[in-house]
């Protein structure tokens, strides 16, 4: 193996083959009220992973749809819980609230211990070392330190997320590590806002919307149902045009910086490419070939961006890819990937 | 299993991976009949797979490996116990070894072939069904496992928090509220036993300014009434077919039913969307909270028809409903949030003609 030469990350999956796995998943999905949800995301997981390689290597993911599933059912159970004691005890639901408030960072660390633990690269499996303390701090202390600034530290926020996501990473024994200047964060979170601003600014004045007219529309959905109509349809409209590029944006800004900064023990350095026009315009168009097909086209969608992402990202090795060596771990519970499932919270390894 | 001792045992190429490593090693499984002495089952095969130099890194009988299931044209790996990962892209070669399995099942399911459209229409249906009828289920299940304890206690706690927020002690007179409570019994007479089931009934006053002339019912029968409204309408067959109203919300279950409902239309989408991605997951709830709307206007009419067949039967006047709407409609002082979440006032003065008619 050619050492310290580039090698391209590349997604071999294909639309048409996906689109047959996944309409089996939803199909299978609905007709067992949604328990065969567990087994679909397994596969789902697994295919993606599958046609992910580097350097002819894949990536693969090791969960069950037995695991998943207990995680499911423990989850909704606490949640209709959760609900129905908020309903009928509510003092006691407000110290519940407080109870999960706390339990969340555990679930959030638990989600992630779980997800890396079930993927693996090459044969070694990867690991997630992060404390619930660090994380209480990242996902709870620092998000209302930054309100506290009125958001103008937010990019501080940002770097401290995927501090703790990549710094307690793990392939194997391998440690990875992401360290870079706070200045690319600040640069990537104004051109978001000055999207917004001037995007959505126009817009506002060229539709001559407001959002006094909207809360307006809002109360009146009944008596005026087309006027309200309209005027609902232009929110989403505005915040289609000026928050979705602005988040496409500052998605392809942060992540070429962070995986620009990240290393591998072994000397493995990574780089990604990203334009943020191209994916904006892959996920403005994808949209619309989405909600014309009424969703047919899905899977599609994800095929396209997972090509694309994986086209512009390298990995320049530092040596011999053949030196991970894995560890012996315990079994992790799937009870925090329920959790994060369910509230949406994204804790995936970017890759 | 196939019965492979009659066919060729099949080799083919791969990767090999020792256990924890990701050394890999271009690699060849071979495959045999074991001895008689390794197992007693016929069709087993004993596997091996040996690197370039011929050197055997594992074996084990085909029993005692791991096939992961087909998936699209992803690799297939086979995990020796030792840990040992053998991976090769001969899906055909892996296919004889294994025989038709679950996994090949589903695999052959998934091939993109024109058979597939079947299953897009399928799967139409099924969303169809689901909300249609499986959503139900669901929601009478739940509603089942609810023990009678849980409900009572819903009442109180909606109670606490109401009278915590927004009521004050009632300002009406001994006599007038006898009057009401008389009504209410009466009604609650006309009752069938097995409906009442477990639902405790009792009738409260409460004076709450903010909402204004306004009754409500709680899930296990408890049902409000504000002074406003008394003062309002101090007329018996208004005030009976209201209060029948209520009492058809708590005998339908209503309550429950939407709250069970939202949670399980909540908890289906979190968990299908994996498959649609996060901006139709958005799309998907906006449409749930106006389809809930919907399914919240279904609930005030069944209650309607409740309350005036009760009324009827308890022998006042079922024209009182209607009373009560027209004189919403003349006042508008319908909130909006009533008119969201209850069909127009107008709407439902017509629904109650036709229902009277078909009572005489």
């Amino acid at each position: 193996m050619s050492e310290n030469a580039i090698e391209k990350f590349k997604f071999t999956g294909n639309a048409k083959e996906w689109f047959g796995i996944w309409i089996v998943n939803l199909l299978l999905s609905i007709i067992t009220i949604g328990i065969y949800s567990a087994w679909a995301k397994v596969r789902a997981k697994k295919y993606f992973s599958n046609h992910t390689y580097v350097s002819d290597r894949n990536f693969d993911y090791h969960a069950t749809g037995k695991q998943i599933l207990i995680g499911r059912l423990i989850v909704i159970g606490g949640y209709i819980l959760f609900n129905i004691v908020l309903i009928a005890v509510p003092f006691l639901g407000l110290f519940l609230l407080l109870a999960l408030i706390g339990l969340m960072p555990w679930l959030i660390v638990r989600s992630m211990m779980f997800n890396a633990r079930m993927t693996s690269f090459s044969n070694v499996r990867f690991n997630f070392v992060g404390t619930v303390g660090k994380a209480f701090l990242v996902f709870f202390i620092y998000p209302i330190l930054t309100a506290l600034t009125a958001y103008t530290t937010a990019p501080f926020l940002s770097r401290a997320v995927r501090k703790f996501s990549i710094n307690n990473h793990r392939l194997g024994t391998a440690e990875f590590h992401f360290d870079g200047p706070i200045g690319p964060f600040y640069k990537a979170f104004l051109v978001a806002i000055a999207w917004v601003v001037i995007v959505g600014g126009l817009g506002m004045l060229a539709t001559g919307f407001n959002i006094l007219e909207l809360a307006y529309a809002m109360d009146n959905l009944e008596t005026d149902p087309s006027t309200a109509g309209s005027i609902i349809g232009m929110f989403y409209l505005l915040l289609f045009v000026a928050v979705l590029p602005a988040a496409m944006i500052y998605f392809a800004m942060i992540r070429n910086t962070v995986y620009n900064a990240t290393t591998l023990t072994g000397g493995h350095k990574f780089n990604s490419t990203v334009s943020a026009g191209k994916m904006l315009w892959i996920a403005l168009s994808s949209f619309v070939v989405v909600v014309c097909t009424l969703g047919l086209m899905i899977p599609w969608a994800q095929v396209r961006m997972s090509k694309y992402l994986a086209e512009n990202t390298d990995l320049i090795p530092g040596g011999s890819l053949d030196d991970f060596i894995g560890t012996q771990q315990a079994e992790a519970s799937a009870l925090g990937d329920a959790f994060t499932d369910l509230e949406g919270i994204d804790v995936g390894l970017p890759v | 299993m196939t019965q492979n001792h009659n066919t060729e045992c099949p080799a083919f190429i791969g990767r090999a991976y020792p256990a924890l490593q990701s050394n890999r090693v271009e690699a060849t499984l071979l495959s045999s009949v074991p001895l008689p002495s390794e197992t007693a089952d016929q069709d087993d095969l004993a596997l091996s797979i040996i690197d370039e130099h011929g050197t055997v890194i594992a074996t084990a009988l085909l029993s005692h490996v791991t096939v992961d299931p087909p998936l699209g044209s992803t690799s297939r790996r086979i995990t020796f116990p030792d840990g040992t990962l053998f991976e090769t892209d001969e899906h055909q070669a892996v296919e004889t070894l294994t025989g038709e399995t679950h996994g090949s099942i589903l695999h052959s399911l998934e091939q993109f072939r024109p058979r597939l459209m079947v299953l897009v229409v399928a799967c139409i249906a099924a969303v169809w069904v689901l909300w249609r009828f499986g959503l139900d289920i669901l929601v009478a299940a739940a509603i089942a496992l609810t023990p009678p304890v849980v409900v009572a206690q819903i009442d109180r706690g909606t109670l606490s928090t109401i009278d915590f927020t927004m009521s004050e002690e009632t300002l009406l007179e001994d006599a007038q509220q006898a009057k009401i409570q008389k009504i209410f019994k009466r009604l609650l007479s006309y009752l069938d036993e097995d409906d009442i089931g477990t639902s405790d009934f009792k009738l409260l006053f409460r004076s709450m300014p903010d909402v204004g002339p306004n009754a409500f019912a709680l899930p296990n029968g408890t049902v409000v009434i504000t002074d406003e409204f008394i003062e309002q309408f101090d007329d018996e067959d208004i005030l009976a077919s209201v209060l029948g109203h209520e009492i058809g919300h708590v005998i339908e279950k209503h309550g429950l039913r939407q709250t069970y409902r939202s949670l399980s239309i909540y908890v289906l989408v979190a968990f299908l969307a994996g498959e649609t991605g996060p901006f139709i997951e958005d799309l998907l709830l906006e449409g749930n909270l106006i389809m809930s709307l919907a399914y919240s206007r279904e609930h005030e009419t069944s209650a309607d028809h409740f309350g005036l067949h009760l009324a009827h039967d308890a022998g006042y006047d079922p024209n009182g409903l209607k009373k009560f709407f027209e004189w919403v409609t003349e006042n508008a002082v319908e909130p909006p949030q009533w008119l969201s979440t209850h069909p127009s006032s107008t709407e439902r003065v017509q629904e109650i003609d036709d229902f009277i008619k078909t009572l005489n």
